[in-house]
């Protein structure tokens, strides 16, 4: 079904049917009554199918899925009625929901603009009366609630039809060098996203920082807590309202790496306004996680309990219903917490004292006005020190070895993220990736202990349940597997620690960090 | 799940080719994804879609696997159906098989790389009991089989079922038939249409495409009859037909 496809801007008084009018003279086409269309472009928060050059629209009871610049269509299927968020499970089973998968995972795909279009379709010929290539003018609006409109710029779709190639490069050509028409700059979703006044390309929650050498640690440290600040207030509505469990997570991330900051600079900080902020943001931490863990149990949850088997895998519904009722209390009291005054305050007291802190005086901030480059060499210092760690990890070490060596690279991958612009990528990109690497190992090994001790924390309340005893006994087996995937998370612990801490990679960090 | 759909009867004329153009076109309108591979070397799907039954490396290069199906695909008028276009080599097809590695897996090759971008895909096959058709019963899900209702038309339907069963290798295609060319006004067509409807075992389905002009004006027109003539009594019973069998792929 993939076509090419290039939207061309109608300008200077040039209409839709003026563009007919002016291509009829130059090709055989015909020309189809113009319509008007309603469609409603959905997407996630942090917008995947931008990413991936696709939009989803709303048509007339039908998701349409297609190339964001050609406006092909790739799959469809009937749109549920009645919702404002849509999950990959609400989708039918079929082509649409298969295409989608690998892009959206966990989010939840939502409205992103409504957009009205007047399009009139022209369809090129060939010399038996096929069409070759489709054009499709089109004078768009932005809705943006009420009777209002904002109109937005008219344009040309061309697309070409597959296995007719020459056909669109010749049409293509007559439009932009005869008629003089010059290239969108980018979709019509994108023109209507942009007048609604929302981000293009959806909300990131990735740090994407640049910072130089020579800045002032506390000027550096600014810049990154404003940022992880503006990620913690992107994903508290999403959060409040549980659109999906990617706002929560998205969220304790940059609390997590506000506090590795504020611990890694902490000489850039006052003491006492540090320690306040800081306990408030443990605080953070520990109202959102029970909520958290729920939720990955949860998303986890299909996955663990299809390898039962179809029998057994019935016999664990008590326990889904039993998360789910956690989740549902955990969430309540979380949600509470969060709207809290405490916390509002906590936010924007942290907000005023980030605007004030390279102003302020320096006495008990003894590193405020050193090169941030500086600061960043502690990298050297942990990767160090997580070598040492590793190396001390025997097969029978204690599973507390293996965790405290998971922190510690934790505090390794903050300070590659808050530091990565000091560095050229040759230097950051394979510690990233052998980090990373072995991050997963240990937290595969850490998250099903995790899992595994819930579980068998959830035993009694399980075994009163109606069904608990089937239950239980489907939930020993999902233990042995947990525990079983533990071990092999073990046996994958010495050669992703040797690819991380290899002769290669640690002449780099000596070199770069001393 | 990509669902490959066999319009198939050992006849010629029975209303295969019409078939297929119009469920495909339908099954496009409805929001589907739909390749049909016109297989016939006379080229009557490619003809109605105005497409020129012309492959580059012909049917052998294409069972041989030395070209890549994906660029001989041709886009109809309708934006979700695409074409695989007839060539007139395809007359050589059993020959072209025979001379490759396992000849009954060679159509389900083709199809396999194109089959996560369509919905369904449906192949018009050309008559006869052949090395080709064999293959075609091995890439098939369904073989859907026009069926003019004659004791001649249904005595070949009872062969095919019987081939299928004893000489077709599993997992074999399931067999569906409908009544293609019904003329309500014969007494004979009326009576063999009764008969079957009551001792089959849903293997014929309900709808039935009746004997109209319409669909000879198809070949005038170059065009489906959904496109030309969509309030027409064939056209309707085309959608129901689609309507019928798209739950049971």
């Amino acid at each position: 079904m993939d076509a090419r496809g290039i939207q061309l801007l109608l300008s200077d008084g040039l209409s839709a049917a003026g563009a007919a009018d002016r291509l009829s003279a130059l090709v055989p086409v015909v020309t189809q009554r113009a319509h008007s269309v309603d469609r409603t472009f959905w997407d996630t928060f942090d917008g995947r199918l931008h990413k991936a050059g696709l939009a989803l629209a709303a048509v007339g009871g039908r998701l349409v899925l297609m190339d964001a610049a050609s406006h092909a269509e790739q799959a469809g299927a009937e749109l549920p009625r009645g919702t404002r968020r849509l999950l990959l499970d609400d989708l039918p089973a079929g082509a649409l929901r298969e295409r989608l998968a690998p892009l959206v995972e966990m989010r939840a795909l939502t409205p992103i603009a409504r957009v009205r279009s007047r399009l009139l379709a022209i369809n090129v010929l060939d010399e038996l009366g096929k069409t070759v290539v489709r054009l499709r003018a089109e004078e768009p609006a932005a809705l943006p609630g009420g009777d209002a409109t904002l109109a937005l710029r008219p344009r040309l779709h061309v697309v070409g039809v597959r296995g007719y190639d020459a056909d669109f490069d010749r049409v293509l050509a007559l439009l932009t060098v005869d008629v003089g028409l010059r290239q969108a700059p980018r979709p019509v979703l994108d023109d209507a996203v942009d007048a609604l006044g929302a981000a293009v390309g959806g909300t990131s929650s990735k740090l994407r920082i640049a910072l130089t050498p020579q800045e002032r640690a506390d000027s550096a440290a600014v810049t990154i807590l404003r940022r992880l600040l503006g990620v913690i207030e992107a994903n508290l509505p999403g959060t409040l309202a549980d659109v999906d469990s990617e706002f929560l997570h998205d969220l304790r991330v940059a609390v997590r790496r506000s506090r590795a900051l504020q611990r890694e600079l902490r000489g850039v900080f006052a003491p006492e306004p540090l320690r306040v902020f800081r306990d408030g943001f443990r605080e953070l931490q520990v109202l959102t996680g029970p909520t958290r863990d729920l939720d990955v149990q949860l998303l986890e949850f299909g996955e663990l309990a299809a390898g039962l088997g179809e029998g057994t895998a019935a016999d664990v519904a008590p326990l889904r219903l039993l998360l789910e009722q956690r989740l549902v209390a955990e969430r309540q009291k979380m949600v509470r917490g969060l709207r809290s005054e405490r916390t509002a305050a906590l936010l924007d007291n942290w907000r005023d004292f980030l605007d004030g802190l390279v102003e302020a005086p320096q006495d008990d901030r003894p590193d405020a006005a050193r090169p941030v480059a500086v600061a960043a060499e502690r990298i050297g210092k942990v990767y160090r020190r997580m070598v040492k760690m590793g190396r001390a990890i025997e097969d029978d070490s204690p599973h507390e070895a293996l965790h405290d060596l998971r922190k510690k690279g934790k505090e390794l991958r903050y300070l590659l993220e808050f530091f990565a612009s000091l560095y050229p990528d040759e230097v950051i990109k394979p510690m990233v990736s052998t980090l990373k690497g072995l991050q997963d190992v240990l937290g595969r090994f850490q998250d099903r202990e995790v899992q595994a001790d819930l579980l068998r924390a959830l035993g009694d309340d399980i075994a009163a349940m109606e069904g608990g005893a089937a239950a239980l006994m489907a939930m020993g087996v999902l233990v042995e597997r947990l525990t079983e995937q533990q071990e092999q998370a073990r046996a994958e612990f010495a050669a992703s620690f040797e690819r991380f801490a290899a002769k290669p990679q640690r002449r780099i960090v000596a070199d770069v960090f001393g | 799940m990509t669902r490959v759909v066999a319009l198939y009867n050992i006849k010629g004329g029975v209303g295969k080719t019409s078939a297929a153009v119009n469920l495909a076109w339908t099954a496009a309108e409805q929001g589907a994804r739909v390749l049909l591979w016109d297989l016939d070397p006379q080229g009557a799907a490619s003809y109605l879609l105005r497409i020129k039954p012309k492959v580059r490396g012909g049917g052998a290069k294409l069972v041989r696997g030395t070209s890549d199906p994906s660029a001989l695909l041709k886009g109809s008028d309708h934006e979700r159906l695409d074409l695989l276009p007839a060539d007139f080599s395809y007359r050589n097809m059993d020959l072209a098989l025979d001379a490759t590695k396992r000849p009954m897996r060679a159509l389900q090759r083709v199809i396999a790389p194109l089959a996560g971008e369509y919905d369904y895909v449906f192949l018009d096959c050309p008559p006869a009991i052949s090395l080709a058709s064999e293959s075609v019963f091995a890439a098939a899900d369904v073989l859907l089989v026009p069926l003019i209702p004659t004791p001649l038309s249904v005595r070949t339907f009872e062969q095919l079922t019987r081939f299928v069963a004893a000489e077709v290798a599993m997992p074999r295609p399931r067999i569906l038939a409908f009544f293609s060319m019904a003329d309500g006004r014969k007494a004979l067509h009326r009576s063999i249409m009764g008969e079957l409807a009551a001792s089959n075992d849903g293997a014929v389905l309900e709808a039935a495409i009746p004997a109209a002009t319409d669909v000879e004006r198809m070949a005038l027109e170059c065009r489906p009859l959904a496109d030309f003539a969509p309030r027409g009594r064939a056209s309707r019973a085309y959608g129901a037909l689609w309507d019928e069998l798209q739950p049971r792929l």
